[in-house]
């Protein structure tokens, strides 16, 4: 790792696969037999791990650092979820800045890191979706709605042995319930727009997400 | 309304994840999650569960003005002018730098962080550069020893942050700081763990002793550290602090 100046602009096209090299399995580490690529991504891991601690410590070398390895895999996902250029760009900014403030609470047992990058990212896109709360519930303060904004991402557990399978578990669910499920996952579709889509009542698409939910769950955790 | 069941707040918890919910549902579930630990433990199992498929979004490359925009917010305009760091830190980095390619695996992140952590001012350097005192550095190493840390002691913010490159532990024992000032008798200032870098404010009436150039020394003690109040297990690695 060299030490670059804050004010440098980060690296154009840095590869994000070494990150998340193809296939879903970049977040395995301790296992026998790792193929070569997996030991890349667990010593991707660390770094990005290192890199996040240095931003929870005020460097801002090590934000510039973080940005340019990670940036390209956060916008995709806004861009995907919100598909428009200034609105994506504009949550990816937020994405950073709340990275900056929270970094220090960042725990690398409990999440890989670009998983918890990329759940931030996703979440503050979905919120930008569905639009802020209009006014916070009754007894509850700025500071708890703040709290709540990123509190689950940092309790994320690790997921390592989940990794390859949630996308077979999937596979296994009755074909409209896993295409709700991957629309509302990777385009922020809520159950109105799902239900239009498919030409069913509301009713009938929550019945088919929530037992194709608790079948996702029992098939994970087999 | 707060679903009754562990279930339902289960299946509201994975709607929610999905960022299915709107709305009423969306309100409750975000009230429950700063409320409700059990909640929020369910939700943070189904944002694990789901955000590996997050690796099948293909990146794009954001544009150049999204960085420009967010410099500003940590980057050198925010944190003061830039300086040219002392040299002795340029020496630490060297040093950092070197024990690196002796460590091995995952030492060498520890190292990488002593990178970044001496560079962070704990003040910031616009507020009065000139008058600042340089920090001071200490590397620690003993012969017949593997251990290897680094120190810097920033004498405007009284901190002290130490980093081990290379420490290996071992059950029943910890791994105690000492500082040893000049003529002096060893004072326990803390614990310090392999693969983490600790950070700690600097005992008033030990800062006079670190200008008098102390040293920092690292021994093995039982769990819990000296039952003594002195060093007694082995000094496995020392340093004095300098600025040279």
């Amino acid at each position: 790792m060299t030490i670059r100046a804050p004010a440098h602009a980060p690296r154009a096209g840095a590869p994000f696969s070494s990150a998340f090299p193809a296939g879903r399995r970049w977040c395995m580490t301790g296992m026998m037999d790792i193929p070569a690529g997996v030991i890349a991504a667990s010593e991707e891991r660390r770094r990005l791990a290192g890199t996040l601690a240095a931003v929870g410590a005020g460097s801002a070398a090590a934000m510039a650092d973080l940005y340019s390895r990670t940036s390209a895999k956060l916008y995709g996902i806004c861009l995907r979820i919100l598909r428009d250029e200034a609105e994506a760009e504009e949550v990816l900014q937020e994405t950073y800045v709340t990275v900056w403030r929270k970094a220090a609470a960042f725990d690398p047992g409990r999440a890989s890191p670009i998983t918890w990058l990329a759940v931030v990212a996703r979440n503050k896109a979905i919120d930008r979706l569905r639009g802020r709360p209009s006014a916070p519930a009754a007894g509850l303060d700025a500071a708890a709605e703040v709290a709540s904004d990123e509190a689950s991402a940092f309790d994320l557990v690790a997921e390592a042995e989940e990794s390859g399978r949630i996308a077979g578990c999937l596979d296994e669910l009755d074909p409209p319930a896993r295409t709700a499920i991957r629309s509302a996952f990777f385009e922020g579709a809520s159950y109105p727009e799902l239900a239009e889509r498919e030409g069913v009542p509301l009713g009938t698409m929550k019945s088919w997400v929530r037992r194709g939910l608790m079948r996702l769950k029992g098939c994970l955790e087999r | 309304m707060t679903p009754a069941t562990h279930e339902e707040r289960d299946t509201l918890a994975a709607e929610y994840a999905l960022g299915l919910l709107e709305g009423e549902a969306r309100a409750e579930a975000q009230r429950l999650e700063s409320a409700d630990p059990e909640f929020r433990a369910s939700l943070a199992r189904w944002l694990g569960r789901l955000a590996p498929l997050l690796d099948e979004v293909e990146p794009v490359q954001p544009r150049a003005r999204v960085w420009a925009r967010l410099e500003s917010r940590f980057g050198p305009q925010a944190a003061g002018p830039v300086q040219e760091p002392p040299s002795n830190i340029v020496q630490l980095r060297r040093k950092v730098v070197l024990w690196r390619s002796w460590a091995a695996g995952a030492t060498a992140i520890a190292a990488s962080l002593a990178l970044f952590l001496v560079t962070r001012p704990d003040a910031p350097p616009a507020v009065a550069p000139a008058a600042a005192p340089a920090p001071m550095v200490a590397m620690l190493e003993a012969g017949g020893s593997e251990a290897k840390l680094a120190a810097t002691y920033d004498p405007a913010a009284g901190t002290l942050v130490v980093v081990p490159a290379v420490l290996n532990g071992a059950a029943g024992h910890e791994h105690q700081l000492w500082l040893i000032p000049r003529g002096g008798s060893p004072h326990p200032i803390g614990m310090v763990r392999p693969g983490q870098p600790m950070r700690m404010k600097m005992p008033g009436e030990m800062m006079p002793e670190m200008e008098r150039g102390a040293v920092l020394a690292v021994s093995v003690e039982p769990t819990g550290g000296s039952p003594t109040g002195l060093p007694t297990g082995p000094v496995i690695a020392s340093g004095r602090f300098s600025r040279s």
